[in-house]
């Protein structure tokens, strides 16, 4: 069974950043969601390689993608770094949130 | 690499330096604690800074790059207070400089991973971390070693900072005007034994204070709600004892011993670094330990403890009371006792959540 790309970024868009205050599809973390039959594979980066707490919000990732694609689908969560992430990367949303022009 | 169970153990040694750092702090202000805690009186900054902050912020650099190796700072480092309990200070600044080395070479694998004046600036602070242990090992004084170690600290917020105003990215003048902070603070370093190096160092920290004021995104964080409003919170109570002690450092230098002195190390230390902890441990202790920290109001309790605590200190600084001091020193560590409490009973509801 196919899960719903749109489906799944929706979910995707409810794991935020808590210091930001913002999730993490309008931070512009999220590179890929790859659908495929009986798998979703969602490529994801971080705004710093210092940061620790990847792990944590790649578990969220993969739990909320869970929770919405058929029973038995192939979740995959990968932190990747290439390329590395500029705020440029960020949605219109999220540049308004933080000021951008103003 | 390092599972949480296996982290646990690092976390200990760092609360434990903390607890005795805190014991030595409160024996220097004449308080009476037990033995066991007023023997480290002359070793309250190395517990504080490198004992307690060096483990936790090497722990978490090393959750953060993923290698195995990096772990061995905040474990060299955790060893090095234990070697320091048992009466052999030499083999602790030793084992302190090995942790704080390794730390640096995790900083450098974070550079090359990413070139940018916030991983250098992480660099640059633990840099200053490594001089201080090599000062200490040399019998260099406590006042210059805790000039460093404090720029440790400063400068690793500094740049977590200036990472994170990319959400709102600052000004080519304005980077540039970081970059000259940290350049002025490098060179204040450098000139620690002479009278004016730290009225130097006390510019650049107010400077330092105004910049984070003006870029730090907690300005827009602040309008959020829960844990993100929390935060901001932290920040810009926290800049505001960076501005004070920065100031105090700029006006009156950093002579040990005096009312001063205590009132501009304690507002960088306590009230400006101490935030930061209360602001992010809700974040990074479930990153390190991986359980839940759910957010509550209650966590801006142990904040105004703080706060209010660290103005009866700088009260009593002001007035020359050692009484009032010490009493805002007792209270400072409530805090402290508050904050951890506030912590746990957090992780207990996480636990229920799940549960």
């Amino acid at each position: 069974v196919l899960a719903d790309e749109s489906v799944v970024r929706d979910a995707l868009s409810e794991v935020d950043d808590p210091e930001a205050g913002m999730n993490i599809v309008d931070l512009g973390l999220i590179y890929a969601v790859d659908v495929t039959e009986g798998a979703v594979r969602v490529d994801m980066t971080m705004t710093s390689p210092a940061c620790p707490v990847a792990d944590v919000i790649t578990e969220q990732v993969h739990d909320a993608v869970t929770r919405v694609v058929p029973a038995g689908t192939d979740v995959s969560v990968r932190l990747v770094w290439d390329p590395i992430w500029n705020p440029s990367m960020m949605s219109g949303v999220a540049k308004d949130h933080f000021g951008w022009g103003e | 690499v390092i599972r949480p169970v296996f982290r646990a153990p690092l976390l200990v040694l760092g609360f434990v330096a903390l607890a005795t750092g805190v014991g030595a702090g409160l024996a220097r202000l004449g308080a009476q604690v037990p033995d066991a805690m007023s023997g480290f009186a002359a070793w309250h900054g190395v517990l504080m800074a490198a004992g307690f902050f060096g483990v936790v912020i090497s722990l978490e650099r090393a959750v953060a790059i993923n290698r195995a190796w990096a772990y061995l700072a905040p474990l060299a480092t955790g060893i090095g207070t234990l070697a320091l309990i048992v009466g052999s200070p030499s083999i602790a600044a030793a084992l302190m400089l090995a942790g704080s080395g390794v730390m640096l070479a995790a900083t450098l694998d974070v550079v090359r991973r990413q070139r940018a004046l916030f991983t250098i600036t992480l660099a640059l602070a633990t840099l200053a971390w490594v001089v201080a242990n090599a000062l200490w090992l040399y019998g260099q004084p406590m006042h210059v070693i805790a000039q460093w170690s404090l720029a440790f600290l400063v400068l690793t917020i500094a740049g977590e900072r200036l990472e994170l105003s990319r959400l709102l990215p600052p000004s080519a003048a304005a980077r540039a005007a970081f970059a000259a902070i940290v350049t002025l603070l490098a060179f204040a370093l450098v000139a620690a034994q002479w009278a004016w190096g730290p009225r130097v160092y006390g510019a650049a920290l107010l400077a330092l204070a105004i910049w984070l004021v003006k870029q730090d995104i907690a300005r827009r964080t602040i309008r959020a709600s829960g844990l993100t409003r929390f935060i901001a919170v932290c920040l810009l109570s926290g800049y505001v004892w960076l501005a004070i002690g920065g100031t105090l450092a700029l006006v009156a230098g950093l002579s040990p011993g005096t009312p001063a002195y205590d009132a501009a190390i304690h507002a960088i230390a306590l009230g400006f670094v101490f935030s930061m902890v209360f602001g992010h441990a809700p974040i990074i202790f479930p990153a390190v330990m991986r359980v839940k920290v759910p957010y509550s109001a209650a966590f801006y309790g142990p904040l105004l403890v703080l706060h209010a605590s660290l103005v009866v200190r700088l009260a009593g600084d002001a007035l020359a009371s050692i009484a009032l001091t010490r009493t805002g020193g007792w209270l400072n560590a409530l805090a402290l006792v508050a904050f951890i409490a506030g912590t746990a009973a957090a992780v207990l509801r996480g636990r229920a959540r799940v549960a």
